[in-house]
């Protein structure tokens, strides 16, 4: 019963604390009620069982009865955790970051709508509710890249970031409503058996969207012009993990079919996604496509438990990484890393946390990053899938030169330009980084032995053979000495994947949309004029029939009445519509005539 | 309380108020009368809602009397009641037309002249929409349904803007030719059809205190059937639950379902269901018939386009739901892919179209015309989940089209102009009015938590689901969620977003006023409401829908 309460107050908390926010918008109460929901939630996963289920009556519909019901198994408990983890370090980074901000109050209140929707997503076990708010951490998403609303890029952005998971919905939506169907059931957790590989592919085309995979990737890096701090908790940590996180939902009951198609897609943008990390120029936009890679490597885990296990781990070092990236830029105010270098005097906690961090993504030893990357390794040989093992293989190269590159050009080399040096953001940085270290998980930095994390939540671990350590090792060596032989290379601009097809898109619709409004004018009012001007022309017909020939030829009282019809008929020339009647009197005699008569 | 006719008493009220209002007195009180009315009627349709029963598929509330008739001599009698009752459909469109009604008469505040003649009108409108959602009699209901079209065309001819001669003209031609097809599928089933109770009263095979069960009915028709009743001993009525029953049709009538009459390849069953489909489809508005509503709604006052949005539009689904479907089933049926195709023209032709409009109003009537479609979509699925996210549609885009056409004519009464260009960033200025504009935009474009989402969602679900609908028609309907979020976010980004701009420097733009804020956000309430519970509103037609997809 307590627990059950407490489930409760972990789902609700986080929009009476939005509530409460907007009441009263100030930083520290809004701290102080993300630090009460983080410590319910991760005592929560603490004490509830790996199947904790519980049901709410909600609405009846055509005799079945749709409840409102949660299901917090494994995974939801995991991913609850590193939302609990990370939302509390952004909202303690925020308060400092965003201190001349006069609407802090206003980002915080989407913060905390934010972290309620996600997780809503997480725990809950009803399809429909699934849907609904997979949309509505899409629309938080929204109103957190406009939260600087004069900044034209910004709330462009947000549009296309919004338009784009629009288009991934609709497919999860068709995906979800057939695999309801066809199990008849909307609870997920009473899905036995394997849906057809359709309705598994429709599915993990929603998740495209929303993880920003290939070939929908490019509102990811747009996404960028939001708010630092927000960018750790949305863009990088969770929400969109939320593409892998319903691959893990439904990885049990879909095809071997559905697996390989989200391992592919996930292979290509691992791969895209590094190779388009090291042609940017901005921080963010690095840190951006280094994000698209790494949702790639755990779409390549194919929604099993190595990608769920990756996705925590990235979610603590990515969302270190934007948290630390945001200390940089608060250093020297520009995002431009040919504002930046030799900023390791000036940040020191940030070069730190970023040294960690970027072994956390390079996946050197001593990191958690390690222990996932190889289980995702693992998995792929576990499973065959010797191709996209060599992908990966390729990737890491890639990885670890963006990411050295990218330290080296901050940190190391010449001091170019910054403000006085600031520790003020060391707190929620040093939680992530103690998070991101390999003791969390395992007291042996190189394979995983007696987890009590992974045990409690039952994750099921990988192991590989010997000899890809040493592939790894060769892909460090490359990838760093890669870095080191560039190191004074900065790409001049942001490269875009695909740049220009998303404004042609949506010149596109701008075009259909023009030429609806054509087709309206010139077809449907010209159509119903037309038949109007036909409506004239009986008139002045009958009206000529009625003049020469029945009152010419026809004398009498039924003379005089044709003759007042007619005067009553020419007089409708003179606007347009009005003929209207004639017709409806035309057809509404002779319907009366087929009725009455010939019936 | 209960002997009260209330059912009458809610048309009455109105009535009343408009013929004294229309008389000329009272100028200075017109408003406050209007509004006092208007909250009488609220009142009693709180309690009507408390007293419903909603277990009960039957009609409740029943009022009966006889009106008049006419013999016919060898072919009967015709006769007409005057019968109200409301069941699960009616009820919510009932309580959505007095809360609509009441909050445009609040935000008429831009009335300045004849103000007794145009509330007298608004309770007229009321009144025989009231009237429309409640008669059980065809005649009947068809009497309030013309009678709807003086007051509105008067109300956007006389109150509306520049053109309001051209848009109300058409509006009334429109609905005309809407309502004269109705009108000859009326009298046709008037002529074809027999009521077996008056009959059976008539030819003394009851008593008048004896019920009329099942097996009573089940012999009249046989005898109807086989024709052993002499054609001057029959009672033609207009009776709705009457001409409901295909068995009642006099078997020599081209309506038979055995006739095999046929005009360019249709029955005269096929032509019935299509002439009541596209007389109600000109109400909806559906995709072609629908270039009158924009026009319509670019010149009516703002109350009067809250009036029109949020409640006359929602006839023409009534009227299918309770006329089109049950008196031609197998018909409607049969045409299930056809109407489904419609709705997701409407949706995605509406949708393009709100694209590409400049005036704010104007974007918001095509956005009707793409939110309506969702509501045949739904129909045209014949399964509970579409029926009853097209009913929860149909409601909760009473509400969120009202919000809309309120949040246009905020902008409006304060500059007089609509052009999207020219205005941006109005949230420096106006931060509580971008507030519940941004909720207002994220409701229609079906966000989940707000109404939209749930009728979208259902009807699209009972469309991809349903065994008489094609589903690549649903997804094609789905296009418009992606469509409706770009022209809704587009027109966010533009005129609250963005550095401040307005065309005209001498513009005052003050924040919403205290009556502005209580309607709006009063709207936009039970909007989430109705999206957090939407069994409120399910919970009324379940009942209703079940029994009419048996």
């Amino acid at each position: 019963m307590g627990l059950n309460l407490l489930f409760l107050g972990v789902l609700l908390l986080p929009w009476a604390s939005a509530l409460l926010v907007a009441l009263f918008p100030k930083p520290l109460f809004s701290i102080s009620l993300s630090a009460i929901f983080s410590l319910l939630a991760i005592y929560f996963c603490t004490q509830a069982s790996v199947d904790f289920k519980i049901t709410y009556p909600w609405f009846n519909l055509g005799g079945k009865e749709m409840n409102a019901s949660f299901w917090a198994n494994a995974s939801a408990q995991l991913v609850l955790g590193l939302v609990a983890i990370v939302s509390f370090c952004v909202q303690l980074f925020s308060k400092k970051y965003l201190k001349d901000d006069t609407s802090i109050g206003r980002y915080y209140v989407y913060l905390h709508l934010f972290v309620g929707s996600m997780t809503l997503l997480v725990l809950t076990d009803s399809i429909l509710i699934f849907y609904g708010a997979w949309e509505l951490v899409g629309a938080c998403s929204y109103l957190l890249i406009s939260f600087w609303h004069q900044k034209t890029a910004a709330i462009q952005a947000a549009k296309k970031a919004f338009l784009i998971n629009r288009l991934g919905d609709i497919a999860l939506l068709f995906g979800l409503i057939a695999l309801g169907l066809h199990f008849n059931t909307w609870q997920f957790s009473e899905i036995n058996g394997i849906a057809p590989t359709l309705i598994g592919i429709a599915i993990i085309t929603g998740g495209i969207a929303k993880s920003a995979q290939f070939p929908l990737m490019s509102w990811l890096p747009d996404a960028m012009e939001g708010p630092t701090p927000a960018s750790a908790l949305i863009h990088a940590a969770t929400m969109v993990a939320a593409g892998v996180f319903v691959g893990v939902r439904v990885f049990d009951i879909t095809s071997p079919e559905t697996h390989l198609f989200m391992g592919i897609i996930g292979a290509i943008s691992f791969l895209s996604g590094a190779i388009f990390a090291i042609f940017q120029n901005d921080i963010k936009k690095t840190l951006a496509y280094s994000t698209i890679s790494q949702l790639g490597l755990m779409w390549m885990g194919m929604g099993s438990d190595a990608s769920l296990f990756h996705l925590l781990t990235h979610g603590i070092f990515k969302a270190g990484l934007f948290l630390a990236a945001g200390a940089v830029i608060h250093t020297v105010h520009s995002q431009s890393l040919n504002d930046m270098g030799g900023l390791r005097k000036k940040a020191p906690v940030a070069a730190f946390a970023y040294l960690i961090f970027g072994a956390g993504l390079m996946g050197l030893p001593f990191t958690s990053g390690f222990f996932s990357k190889e289980n995702i390794a693992g998995f792929l040989y576990m499973n065959g899938h010797f191709e996209l093992l060599g992908v990966l293989g390729v990737g890491m190269i890639l990885t670890s030169f963006y990411i050295s590159r990218q330290f080296y050009l901050i940190f190391m080399g010449p001091v170019k330009e910054g403000g006085p040096s600031t520790t003020d953001f060391a707190l929620p940085i040093c939680i992530l980084v103690v998070a991101s270290l390999f003791a969390c998980i395992s007291w042996n930095p190189i394979e995983i032995q007696g987890s009590a994390l992974l045990e409690r939540f039952e994750v099921s671990v990988y192991h590989i053979p010997s000899f890809w350590l040493y592939i790894t090792a060769a892909t460090w060596v490359l990838g760093i000495a890669g870095a080191y032989f560039s190191r004074n290379w900065i790409p001049a601009g942001n490269y875009q994947f695909l740049p220009r097809f998303w404004p042609s898109l949506f010149r596109f619709i701008r075009w259909k949309s023009r030429s609806a409004q054509i087709f309206e004018t010139h077809f449907i009012d010209r159509f119903v004029n037309g038949i109007a001007a036909l409506q004239v022309i009986i008139a002045h017909l009958l009206a000529w029939v009625d003049r020469h020939l029945v009152d010419g030829i026809l004398v009498g009282g039924s003379s005089s009445l044709s003759a007042g019809t007619g005067k009553l008929l020419s007089r409708w020339q003179s606007a347009k519509v009005q003929s209207y009647w004639t017709m409806i009197i035309v057809t509404f005699a002779l319907f009366l005539l087929y009725a009455l008569f010939i019936k | 309380m209960t002997n009260l006719p209330l059912l009458s008493l809610l048309i009455g009220l109105p009535l009343l108020g408009a013929l004294v209002l229309g008389l000329g007195q009272l100028k200075e009180q017109a408003r406050n009368i209007a509004i006092g009315l208007s909250t009488l009627q609220l009142a009693l349709l709180g309690y009507i809602y408390t007293a419903f029963d909603k277990t009960s598929g039957l009609f409740q509330f029943n009022e009966t009397h006889h009106w008049f008739s006419i013999s016919l001599g060898s072919m009967g009698q015709f006769m007409s009641k005057y019968t109200l009752g409301i069941d699960g459909l009616s009820i919510s469109l009932l309580l959505l037309t007095g809360l609509i009604t009441w909050v445009a008469l609040w935000n008429s505040t831009e009335i300045k002249e004849k103000i007794g003649g145009y509330y007298s009108l608004v309770l007229l409108l009321n009144a025989s929409i009231m009237g429309c959602f409640m008669a059980k009699d065809l005649f009947l209901f068809y009497v309030f349904f013309e009678f709807m079209l003086l007051p509105m065309y008067f109300l956007i001819g006389i109150w509306g803007g520049p053109r309001r001669n051209y848009a109300s003209l058409k509006f009334f031609l429109y609905t005309l030719v809407g309502s004269l097809l109705i009108l000859i599928v009326m009298l046709g089933m008037g002529v074809a059809y027999v009521d077996p109770y008056e009959t059976a009263l008539l030819n003394g095979l009851i008593r008048p205190e004896q019920d009329f069960n099942l097996e009573a009915l089940k012999s009249v028709q046989q005898l109807i059937s086989s024709q052993e009743l002499a054609t001057s001993s029959l009672v033609h009525s207009f009776d709705m639950q009457a001409l409901a029953d295909f068995k009642n049709c006099q078997i020599t009538s081209i309506l038979h379902i055995s006739s095999g009459w046929q005009l360019a390849g249709m029955s005269a069953r096929e032509w019935g269901f299509w002439l009541l489909f596209i007389g109600f489809a000109i109400k909806l508005p559906m995709v072609p018939l629908h270039t009158w509503l924009p026009d319509a709604h670019v010149e009516a006052p703002t109350a009067i386009s809250v009036l029109l949005a949020g409640v006359l539009l929602k006839i023409g689904a009534y009227g299918w739901l309770r006329i089109t479907i049950p008196f031609f089933q197998i018909e409607a049926l049969m045409a299930a892919n056809i109407l489904a195709g419609l709705g997701a023209l409407s949706i995605v032709y509406g949708a393009y179209n709100a694209l590409a409009m400049t005036d704010l109003k104007k974007l918001v009537a095509y956005s009707s015309v793409s939110h309506m479609g969702f509501v045949l979509l739904g129909i045209a699925a014949f399964t509970s989940e579409g029926w009853q996210g097209a009913i929860f549609q149909t409601i909760s885009h009473g509400v969120l089209s009202a919000l809309l056409f309120l949040i246009v004519g905020v902008l409006y009464s304060r500059t007089g102009n609509r052009e999207i260009d020219s205005y941006s960033g109005l949230v420096t200025l106006m931060p509580r009015f971008t507030v519940i504009s941004g909720i207002a935009i994220f409701a229609s474009l079906g966000l989940p938590g707000f109404s939209g989402f749930i009728g979208e969602f259902f009807s699209l679900m009972g469309a991809f689901t349903s065994p008489f609908v094609h589903p690549g028609i649903a997804v094609l309907g789905a296009l418009g969620l992606l469509l409706g979020a770009g022209y809704l976010l587009w027109t966010f980004q533009k005129i609250y977003l963005g550095k401040h701009y307005q065309k005209n420097a001498e513009w005052s733009l003050p924040d919403l006023n205290k009556l502005e804020i209580i309607s709006l956000f009063g709207l936009g309430f039970i909007s989430i409401l109705l999206g957090v519970y939407p069994g409120l509103l399910f919970e009324l037609s379940e009942k209703f829908v079940t029994e009419l997809l048996k």
